[in-house]
């Protein structure tokens, strides 16, 4: 997320991005502060809630062991494979529907109905398909992402504002033309709106595919810790998490930045 | 008056042109009567009429954009329904492409067209420096101001020099010296260039200013109702002085009357 930050004030002494900052520290130090506290005091129980001091002990065990490294390198993996995978072939998808309008009239239902679909409802399947190894959350993960790389592309390419397609069939240009030159980089914002969307998905199937079957992984260390109710490694595993989603969303601003017109 | 019918050597001809929208239907709506008239070569032809009577379908009829339900438009007597890239047009808004430079815009004609990158560069690098907007060729559109955006959309349709300019609400979204300026740049270029164009406008000042000769119609269903020739001199047409001759007075108070603007707003 890129958020708007107003230029430093004439006369005011700090920057406003100092500013943010320090607040942003002083929220998590408060946070975790407040909690360790609220378990120390005993006001919350241990076993519900984990610890921020049991979470940090828990962190350098994991971190030594070098299973926390492997998981989240395993779950960033899958999920930017699929990711890649399912934004490309998407995006690639979406666009070609404009160009054979009449296949978009007949799929649209379907496209609506897969869309409609809870993707993890087919996670069982393609464990099935695809094993329980990274395969099968690659191909989670690759399958959401696509429907919705899909989607955005295809919309993004109806909105195209019509003069322009008007303008360019005026000029003698082909379908080729006016596709290239207009309708996929006018698109071009929608496909980038349908990434940011997507780090999240592909981090939802990869996880989840973790979950229902695996070995390794993020998803399958946080549920494994869960049934054993070693709370303090579900919240490692968590925090990695988001760890892993800031990344990738800070991959896709890069990607952003370069492909933005 | 001025007679509208065509004539041998027009650059374009409309001849009888009709549009009924809806014609199978219950209530089919009658957008166009029967139109008829020729555009002289390097001539500006203004085209005004009430509010709603159809001018922006006549506009998509001329630049071949939809096919009328009864006559023709022809461009040196080819058909422009289905022809492309005889009419090159221009609309209120300036439809240029955000994510190219002022350059890429304006080459976008050519490059449609196939013309080769050097040479399409040069004609618009040409246009850009000789119409005052030299130094921003490579400004996004997004940094420029109404009045230049919309002079690169006026560059874009030079560019790939078509046989008839349609002009249709050009300036109508400026503001209102912006707007005079442009007029006034405009009609130079025009002029210097011998361009045959046809303009779209509600704003009869600015038809006055620009046309050769202007054709005013009538209510839906649109038919012409009458031609005038504006008799004035280039040197007569500057958008600001032009507003203190008798004769634009004469005009507008004439052409007003004839536009049947009835007073329900």
């Amino acid at each position: 997320m890129t958020i708007a930050v107003p230029a430093r004030q004439r006369g005011s002494l700090v920057s406003p991005w100092l500013l943010i900052l320090l607040g942003q520290i002083a929220l998590t130090i408060g946070f975790f502060g407040l909690w360790e506290i609220a378990i120390r005091a005993q006001w919350l129980p241990v076993y519900l809630y984990g610890q921020p001091s049991g979470i940090a002990g828990k962190f350098v065990t994991l971190i030594a062991d070098g299973s926390l490294i492997q998981s989240t390198l395993v779950t960033g993996f899958e999920s930017l494979v699929g990711f890649v995978i399912g934004c490309f072939f998407g995006s690639v998808a979406g666009l070609a529907l404009w160009l054979t309008p009449r296949l978009a009239l007949v799929l649209r239902p379907f496209i609506v109905a897969i869309n409609g679909l809870p993707k993890i409802a087919l996670a069982p399947l393609i464990i099935v398909w695809f094993g329980i190894g990274i395969e099968s959350k690659i191909a989670v993960a690759a399958i959401i992402t696509f429907i919705v790389s899909l989607m955005t592309a295809f919309s993004g390419a109806q909105e195209v504002d019509q003069d322009l397609i008007r303008l360019m069939r005026s000029l003698g240009a082909t379908q080729r033309q006016t596709f290239v030159k207009i309708v996929a980089p006018a698109t071009m914002p929608w496909i980038i709106s349908g990434l940011r969307l997507n780090v999240g998905f592909a981090l939802i199937g990869a996880v989840v595919g973790e979950y229902i079957a695996a070995k390794q992984g993020l998803g399958y260390l946080v549920y494994y810790a869960g049934t054993l109710y070693d709370l303090n490694a579900v919240w490692v595993g968590l925090f990695a998490l988001m760890l892993l989603a800031l990344v990738l969303d800070y991959a896709v601003t890069l990607l952003e930045r370069w492909l933005s017109w | 008056m001025g007679e509208a019918m065509a004539a041998d050597g027009d650059v374009l001809i409309a001849s009888g042109v009709g549009m009924v929208f809806n014609a199978d239907s219950a209530n089919p709506v009658r957008a166009l009567g029967d139109i008829s008239f020729g555009l002289r070569k390097s001539e500006v032809l203004a085209i005004v009429g009430p509010s709603g009577c159809g001018k922006t379908t006549l506009f998509n009829i001329i630049a071949g954009l939809i096919t009328p339900s009864q006559g023709s438009v022809s461009v040196n007597g080819v058909q422009v329904a289905g022809a492309k890239g005889h009419v090159g047009y221009m609309l209120q808004k300036d439809m240029l492409l955000p994510w190219r430079s002022v350059l890429d815009n304006v080459t976008l004609g050519l490059e449609v067209r196939g013309v080769s990158r050097a040479e399409s560069v040069e004609i618009a690098h040409r246009l850009i420096t000789s119409y005052g907007l030299g130094g921003f060729e490579n400004a996004k559109p997004a940094t420029l101001s109404g009045g230049m955006r919309q002079r690169v959309a006026f560059m874009r349709t030079l560019a790939f020099d078509p046989d008839v300019i349609l002009l249709d609400e050009p300036f109508s979204a400026l503001d209102f010296q912006t707007r005079l300026l442009l007029q006034g740049e405009v009609q130079r270029i025009i002029r210097e260039r011998g361009k045959s164009v046809i303009l779209v406008t509600h704003d009869i000042g600015e038809a006055i200013t620009m046309a050769d000769r202007i054709v005013v119609m009538t209510n839906r269903p649109a038919t012409v109702k009458c031609v005038h020739t504006i008799e004035l001199s280039d040197s007569e047409r500057d958008p600001v002085t032009i507003r203190t001759n008798p004769l634009y007075n004469q005009y507008f108070n004439q052409i007003w009357s004839e536009l049947e603007i009835r007073r329900e707003i």
